[in-house]
């Protein structure tokens, strides 16, 4: 029994066959699915949409940043792509997301909000470290403030990765659960199993949410760290 | 938990970054938008005659 309850981790191991990562896969798969334009005018459908989307994505990241952090678009809207992209796929059944892996994401979450905190503290040093100080504090709590502050301030690319792992490893994982007491159940009692079913589908939509939420959540933060900083 | 085998780390981590630097981006690249159509402001034709230099 215990055995078959840790068996529900497996599907978050990096899959290989005969030694060969098939992380890789799934990484490269979501490049397929966007297809570069050609050089015409009107393109497809397809492309449209695509072109439409990406102008949403990249309008509203950097309407809150001034001209300066504009040069972080392209950076921000591929991360938003390849994010939603991958965990939208992940939902599809017998797929592998790799945003589960806590790996890939304090990677891409790490060096990014590294990258912030640098450009604040080379171009505008003494805004950088004002920050650690919310303004009008009574000052006994200064030091104690300053320490919680910058806690939080390095706590940050821990929390950025582990939220989205976290957050994408439990929707699995409760998927897995539910879709396992749904066969179970079959048998013995069918319309409980039916019920089950039903939360289910139900869990699935709130994925497919979640899917989606937490790619924008991801960029909107590092935005917002850009936008202290920038 | 699987995601704590150390074993992949190092290579989950490099293949993240190639594929997002080298793959993902230089395809959004590629898409460049098109300035939005918009009506040309109404001119009056100039009506000034001009002489035909007939020979």
């Amino acid at each position: 029994m215990l055995t078959m309850n840790l068996s529900f981790f497996d599907q978050f191991s990096s899959p290989s066959l005969l030694g060969i990562p098939l992380i890789l896969i799934s990484m490269t798969f979501p490049a397929l699915l966007l297809p570069s334009p050609g050089n015409r005018w009107i393109t497809s459908r397809l492309s449209t949409l695509q072109l439409w989307f990406i102008n949403l994505v990249t309008k509203q990241l950097m309407m809150p940043l001034h001209k300066k952090g504009h040069k972080w678009a392209l950076i921000l809207t591929s991360l938003m792509i390849f994010l939603l992209l991958i965990n939208l796929l992940g939902l599809l059944p017998y797929t592998f997301t790799p945003t589960t892996q806590l790996s890939m994401n304090l990677a891409l979450a790490f060096p990014l909000w590294l990258a912030t905190l640098l450009t604040g503290l080379r171009n505008q040093p003494s805004a950088s470290l004002a920050h650690l100080l919310p303004e009008g504090t009574p000052t006994p709590l200064i030091p104690a403030l300053i320490m919680i502050e910058t806690t939080s301030l390095l706590i940050r690319p821990l929390a950025l990765g582990v939220r989205l792992t976290a957050n994408l490893t439990a929707g699995h994982l409760l998927i897995q659960l539910i879709s396992t007491a749904t066969m179970a159940l079959f048998s013995t009692m069918p319309v409980v199993s039916l019920l089950t079913l039903l939360v289910l589908l139900l869990l699935t939509i709130l994925e497919v949410a979640v899917a989606m939420i937490q790619a924008y959540v991801f960029v909107l933060l590092l935005s917002l760290y850009l936008q202290e900083n920038i | 938990m699987p995601q704590l085998n150390p074993n992949p780390w190092f290579f989950i981590m490099l293949t993240s970054w190639l594929t997002f630097s080298l793959i993902i981006q230089p395809k959004l690249l590629t898409f460049i938008t098109m300035n939005p159509p918009y009506n040309k402001p109404p001119m009056t034709p100039k009506t000034t005659p001009w002489s035909w230099p007939w020979t």
